[in-house]
């Protein structure tokens, strides 16, 4: 069997040593744990993620500091003090994160007081959060939905389909677990990123089963070819978002930055769960499954 | 010999990358020309004030990318539908007892609106209202029931006429108050956003806190000798408001009124009869001793007495005389012109239906200074984006031919998404650039996948071999493109205000270029690639 010859200079990979149960066993054990991880953040605080203010209810302010010490500055200006203070690449500017039932009204006054000056306020009322929070919560659930049936639609074959829906699941997942391990709050932005997935994550997958289920030629010879357009793909778009998530968190516009490593999360798991999890559920629909 | 019918062959061949030209044509002209192209009524009215506008070219910025504050917040109120009430009963009766039943509720807090038509909306039933804060539509239910006019059922929102109303005041106000370029819309449903470019988050939150509820009241004794207020006119009651002024020769300033027709007989009746009219006119002290004065008149604005003054003999006397309401004009003073400003607006506007609940709110301040950073900074974080993409591509084909053609083609999808954005209008904010951005993850995803389809299993010969991998590489790209499209519907109709703009493009930047860009990019490949043009 000619094994995958891949862009960029990477290994060679020969699918034909591993068993379908040890390449599926990798994907579906790192969705496993991203599962336990979330259900036990669930379980604990109630919410499959840690929420940013956006959902929580909470103030955003970006303040300017003059002088020295200004993280001291800060802390003495408010009451309550912040609950999270990010510095801004090149500017004294600082973002400061205040809890939810503090008027944003009167945090403007505190640092007009201290001589700070004001860039910007972004302020949520908890309710307001919360109904915020069924919203993308209902959002992805539907673009998810929406999603399946229509790749049901398009293939008309189960285990292919399943094939996609299944590592698509995996693609949100994941990235999901890795927040709540590193401790990265949901924004508005993950949730736009958790939905581009959906149709990041597709792309590849559709891909793979396009070139395997409806060209001529083995299976092996379509799917190294699949993979190697796929992987060039995902990588173009990770080295994307890779980049702007590093500049946009330097410069502090929390959208992108939020958008782009989400998507970093996401396109990684998807390159695991359309190469492996995927991939194996193919062969053995191709050379075992059909016949059954 | 080119002659002059293999030039139009060519062009037939090609058509696919003369109507990306044309497009990317039209675009740079809805970007750059000095005036909006068609359409652009919105962006031109808006474009009157100094940052909405770019200068440079014909985007319009969002507030994050021009500055100014943004207030989400739903109305405050519960209705029920289908509410059966007696032929009998009146009005008033229905909102005593209503209120009577609800801890929270007066009787002035409940509205009932029959079916009908009310300016574009279209109401089935009979709908009882109640805007108040802390009512739920439980209680509301179970009020109506209790009192023996069964619902269909109630909900937590108020409802659409009411929700209409609202908005269409809330712009009058916020048009008024000279904060120009401002605008109110409603997205998801029911939460009204309020946006007011330059504007600090205290002048908008002033602006829309209040109901805005400005009443003429008399202020006179009873029967009984105990001082009571009642209401001569209202906004509704006025045909005309004039603009707020300096009062000729004294401090104060004074708003000008003109009493609807139908309505000036009877604030002419109650003049009259609350003793404002009484012979020589009165002289109020209503602020020294209140319990000992002659009739005053009290301008209220939201249950605050803003200002109380006495009635002229000029003015009773053609009262007394009933010519008054031939040309009934009146004229309110307040302490100062701002204050006569703010009646002024709120007499034109009228007063809001229901309030605005701040207290499940979401507001955006951003200063000019910070959003001309987010300018810059986001430009600069798109930039460094496409030049990712264009290394890796680069590094990945090695061809010049086949990468080249990808990045332009990409950028090319930017180019006619701006231009759209420009041409309708559309206020461009962070989450937007957001959009372009995807937009170009997502074009040259499937660049890469036609490139790769096209040159597969060896030199592209001919025409015909191009044509079939360029079809098999389409129906992919297709499929994609749905799933994109469909997993990004939910977030362009939901209230997760500012996703909707990133959702918006990030769609029709999928369409742009399944329609246009990537087919024009498989002529161009094919140009480079068989040799033939």
């Amino acid at each position: 069997m000619p094994a995958a010859d891949l862009p960029f200079g990477l290994p060679e990979v020969d699918y034909s040593e591993y068993s379908n149960r040890q390449l599926i066993a990798v994907p579906l054990v790192v969705l496993l744990v991203a599962l336990l991880i979330i259900s036990g953040v669930w379980l604990t605080t109630g919410a499959p993620v840690n929420l940013g203010v956006e959902f929580t209810g909470g103030t955003e302010m970006r303040v300017a500091v003059s002088g020295d010490n200004a993280q001291q500055q800060i802390q003495q200006a408010f009451d309550p003090a912040p609950s999270a203070i990010q510095p801004v690449a090149g500017e004294e500017t600082y973002i400061l994160t205040f809890g939810e039932g503090v008027d944003s009204g009167a945090l403007e006054t505190q640092a007009e007081d201290a001589g700070f000056t004001v860039r910007s306020i972004d302020a949520t009322s908890a309710s307001f959060g919360a109904e915020a929070q069924i919203q993308a919560l209902g959002g992805v659930v539907v673009a998810f939905v929406g999603m399946s049936v229509l790749v049901f639609a398009m293939f008309r074959t189960f285990v292919p389909s399943i094939a996609v829906v299944l590592s698509a699941f995996s693609d949100i997942v994941v990235p999901v677990a890795l927040m709540n391990v590193l401790g990265i709050k949901l924004t508005l932005g993950s949730v736009a990123a958790l939905l581009m997935i959906i149709g990041y994550s597709v792309d590849s997958d559709i891909l793979l089963n396009n070139h395997v289920l409806r060209r001529q030629g083995g299976f092996y010879e379509s799917a190294y070819r699949a993979m190697e357009t796929g992987i060039t793909m995902t990588l173009t778009s990770i080295a994307a978002m890779v980049v702007m998530t590093v500049v946009a968190t330097a410069f502090g516009i929390g959208l992108l930055s939020s958008i782009g490593l989400i998507l970093v999360f996401g396109l990684t798991t998807d390159l695991l769960n359309t190469y492996m999890l995927n991939m194996s559920l193919l062969r053995w629909w191709k050379f075992e499954g059909v016949n059954r | 010999m080119a002659d002059e019918e293999s030039t139009w062959d060519r062009i037939k061949a090609n058509w696919r990358v003369v109507l990306l030209v044309v497009i990317l044509l039209a675009s740079t002209f809805a970007l750059f020309s000095p005036t909006p192209a068609s359409g652009g009524s919105a962006a031109s009215t808006a474009g009157n004030n100094t940052t909405a506008d770019s200068g440079l070219t014909n985007i319009e910025y969002g507030l994050e990318l021009s500055g100014g504050t943004r207030i989400q917040a739903p109305l405050v109120g519960v209705h029920a539908s289908g509410v059966e009430i007696p032929n009998d009963t009146s009005t008033s009766a229905v909102r005593s007892t209503v209120a009577a039943n609800i801890e929270n509720a007066t009787a002035s807090d409940v509205r009932v609106r029959y079916a009908g038509e009310y300016g574009d909306t279209i109401q089935q039933t009979t709908i009882v209202e109640v805007t108040a804060g802390n009512v739920t539509a439980a209680e509301l239910d179970a009020a109506l029931s209790e009192a023996g006019y069964p619902a269909d059922g109630a909900v937590d929102r108020v409802s659409d006429v009411t929700q209409r109303t609202a908005v269409s005041i809330l712009r009058q106000k916020v048009n008024q108050a000279g904060l120009s370029g401002g605008s109110v819309r409603t997205v998801g449903g029911d939460v009204v956003v309020v946006e007011v470019p330059n504007a600090n988050q205290s002048e908008v939150r002033d602006l829309v806190e209040s109901r805005g509820q400005v009443l003429i009241q008399a202020y006179h004794q009873n029967e009984n000798g105990t001082y009571v207020r009642t209401t001569v006119m209202d906004s509704d009651d006025l045909r005309q408001v004039g603009n707020a002024q300096q009062t000729q020769g004294g401090q104060g300033a004074e708003v000008g009124v003109v009493v609807a027709e139908d309505s000036a007989q009877e604030v002419q009746q109650r003049f009259v009869d609350t003793g404002l009219a009484q012979q020589g006119g009165t002289e109020c002290r209503y602020r020294e001793t209140p319990n000992q004065t002659e009739p005053c008149i009290l301008l209220v604005q939201d249950g605050e007495v803003l200002n109380s003054f006495g009635v002229r003999e000029t003015l009773a006397q053609p009262m007394r005389d009933g010519t008054w309401a031939d040309d009934p004009r009146f004229s309110l003073t307040t302490g100062n012109l701002s204050t006569a400003q703010e009646v002024a607006i709120n007499l034109r506007a009228g007063a809001l239906p229901a309030e605005l609940d701040l207290t499940s709110n979401s507001m955006l301040y951003i200063d000019p200074s910070q959003s001309e950073r987010f300018k810059t900074d986001s430009l600069l974080a798109g930039v460094a984006a496409v030049l990712a993409v264009s290394g890796v591509v680069f590094a990945r084909y090695r061809r010049i031919e086949v990468a080249g053609p990808m990045i332009v083609t990409a950028l090319s999808e930017v180019v006619i998404l701006m231009g759209a954005a420009a041409a309708i209008g559309y206020p461009v904010d962070l989450s937007v650039i957001a959009g372009f951005i995807a937009a170009i993850g997502t074009g040259v995803d499937d660049l890469i996948i036609i490139a790769d389809e096209v040159m597969s299993q060896g030199e592209v010969s001919s025409q015909r071999v191009f044509q079939s991998r360029f079809r098999k590489a389409f129906w992919v790209i297709g499929a994609a493109a749905a799933t994109t499209i469909l997993a990004l519907s939910p977030l362009a109709v939901l209230s997760l205000g500012q996703l909707r703009g990133f959702a918006i493009f990030t769609i029709l930047g999928v369409l742009v270029g399944v329609l246009i860009t990537r087919p024009a990019y498989g002529d161009i490949l094919r140009a480079l690639l068989t040799g033939e043009h």
